[in-house]
């Protein structure tokens, strides 16, 4: 296990946001988290990360504890995310987006007296997650111009470039056209086979397509959890999307 | 492989050394400013408050961070120059160091306990800040000097080897005195801001958030901006106090505070040129205009707020733009051939 997570669970005042979730995320595996809005997806995601304290419970990452450690360590720790809003450098280029994202973890980076151009490493590895991620044509371009889909698959390259052992990603397809959702789902299929991925999402076909294991959350709940078909024909889950039809 | 070179300069810039043509260029203007300006102390009030614009702009243009307490670091660093000078008399580059430093140590503080707060307050704790040392300096007076400053402050020589001395007496020598410091602290600037360093601080400016998501302690660069900021605010304190041979307590108001925030959002803040720009044009600006009309604060208002409405880049940005319009078609050819 890459990921645990002992009864987890965030206040915000009176509601339980998120209550006594106990995940399981399998080392190589591609883990969905589905839930109606509201469910406590998000707010998973951002004690997972650190954005938000926990109130209670316990998170182990490569059987470490991460529980009470800040963003920055989480994400030196080998967890990277994007957000469900793109959260981007939007005045600087492509380039220099996913540059600073790799900077983070290289030699140097704190280094006043030198042209940050005389540091290559940062920006080898960056063309090379651009070139992967089909980014190297717009690298001049700035980050804010970019389509909304573009953007999305930026917010990507930007977690990858910490260099990850476990992506969180919070609705990579959300806003996008169905040929750039058909890209975003070959692209994850691809890195599904190099690293671990925890993925929010709405869009069924994606999840059923690509998840070797769901976990559903409800109301702040884990209702259920287990592989696709378990979770296509769990009644509960069917009642908490008020019937809808999971295969849709 | 070159095609991928054209982009990644496209992307990211082209590098630079220490000296390059916009030194050159901004060392030459800045020079030529003593024989243009028909007063003689003028020149030297530019140069002096320029730097305090531009290391102003580390935290507003680079960092993202609109800090109302930069008076506190000017009046802090005249004041130590003038105690110093007052007291000791010892060489005038190891006082400005001395202001340097202690101006940075403020910084650290104030920055320390600022920059846990966003927004709007994070100005007000600036700015609060700010009036704490102001009246920390009003109230000690057998210090301070109270609400008189400090008076007959002696300019000391320069020496440079035993035997050696500079004068610094007239105009003229304490002019190119005060510009040679202000281009090698210049420099020194524009290599900070364009380190590693200096882009992880632009990146905060752009989403704090993701800086923090892909592994920065947004906190420890925040703050060594502060204390950067601090240093040369506090240098060019030194400098004012050299300069006009007494401290007055203005040099810790707010007012000096907000003075450095007009020029850096008149010049422009998004480049390291503004300020000196924006510097240069209000000190300019209010010296000929408090000659022809008492009054003249409100037309200096107005300006301030014309830019702000009107032109967001400042000066600067409308010089570019302005580049852009008439030579955009000469330039793309260069670049493709």
């Amino acid at each position: 296990m890459i990921l645990i997570t002992k009864d987890l669970t965030k206040h915000f005042g009176g509601l339980e946001a998120v209550s006594k979730v106990n995940l399981n995320v399998e080392d190589g595996t591609i883990h969905s988290i589905i839930g109606p809005n509201g469910a406590g997806k998000t707010t998973l995601f951002n004690m997972l990360t650190g954005e938000i304290p926990v109130t209670t419970g316990q998170i182990y990452f490569q059987d470490k504890e991460t529980t009470r450690l800040k963003p920055y360590q989480i994400a030196r720790a080998g967890i990277g995310r994007s957000f469900q809003q793109n959260r981007l450098f939007k005045g600087l280029s492509v380039l220099e987006n996913v540059r600073l994202a790799v900077n983070a973890r290289c030699r140097g980076r704190f280094n006043t007296f030198k042209h940050f151009l005389s540091f290559s490493q940062p920006i080898e590895e960056a063309c090379a997650i651009l070139e992967e991620l089909q980014l190297m044509g717009v690298a001049a371009r700035n980050a804010g111009e970019l389509s909304h889909g573009l953007q999305r698959t930026l917010e990507v390259a930007m977690a990858l470039a910490a260099r990850p052992a476990l992506l969180l990603l919070d609705e990579p397809t959300s806003g996008m056209s169905p040929d750039e959702t058909v890209k975003m789902i070959r692209l994850l299929k691809r890195l599904g086979k190099r690293l671990t991925l925890v993925i929010i999402e709405h869009n069924m076909n994606l999840v059923m397509s690509i998840s070797s294991t769901i976990t559903v959350l409800h109301q702040g709940l884990v209702i259920a959890s287990g592989p696709p078909e378990e979770i296509k024909k769990n009644p509960k889950v069917h009642q908490a999307y008020l019937g809808g039809n999971l295969s849709c | 492989m070159n095609g991928s070179k054209f982009l990644i300069r496209d992307a990211l810039g082209r590098k630079t050394g220490l000296v390059d043509r916009h030194i050159l260029i901004v060392s030459g203007l800045s020079l030529l400013l003593y024989f243009i300006l028909p007063f003689r102390t003028l020149p030297t009030e530019i140069l002096v408050f320029a730097l305090g614009a531009v290391s102003f702009n580390i935290l507003l243009g680079y960092t993202g961070l609109l800090s109302f307490g930069q008076g506190a670091f000017f009046g802090s660093g005249a004041y130590t120059a003038g105690l110093l000078l007052i007291h000791f008399h010892w060489h005038p580059l190891l006082i400005l160091l001395l202001s340097a430093f202690l101006a940075a140590s403020i910084a650290a503080v104030i920055g320390f306990l600022s920059i846990r707060q966003v927004g709007i307050y994070f100005v007000m704790l600036t700015l609060a800040f700010n009036q704490l040392v102001y009246f920390i300096v009003y109230q000690w007076k057998s210090l301070t000097g109270g609400d008189d400053g400090l008076l007959n402050i002696a300019r000391p020589d320069l020496s440079v080897l035993p035997g050696l001395t500079v004068p610094l007496q007239t105009n003229f020598q304490f002019f190119i005195f005060v510009w040679a410091i202000f281009i090698v602290v210049l420099v020194v600037i524009r290599r900070i801001t364009d380190s590693p360093f200096g882009r992880i601080l632009v990146a905060i400016r752009e989403n704090p958030d993701r800086g923090r998501a892909v592994g920065y302690n947004i906190f420890h660069y925040k703050l060594l901006a502060f204390i950067i900021s601090g240093f040369f605010t506090g240098l060019a304190g030194g400098l004012y106090t050299l300069f006009l041979k007494m401290v007055p307590i203005t040099t810790v108001d707010i007012i000096t505070s907000s003075d450095f925030v007009i020029m850096s959002l008149v010049g422009g803040t998004r480049s390291l040129y503004g300020p000196i720009l924006g510097a240069a044009i209000i000190k300019i600006a209010s010296e000929f205009l408090s000659q022809i009309w008492s009054r003249w604060m409100i037309v200096l208002g107005l300006i301030f707020v014309s830019f702000v409405l009107f032109m967001r880049g400042g000066l600067w940005g409308l010089l570019l733009n302005l580049r852009k319009k008439l030579f955009a078609p000469k330039m793309e050819g260069e670049g493709r051939s």
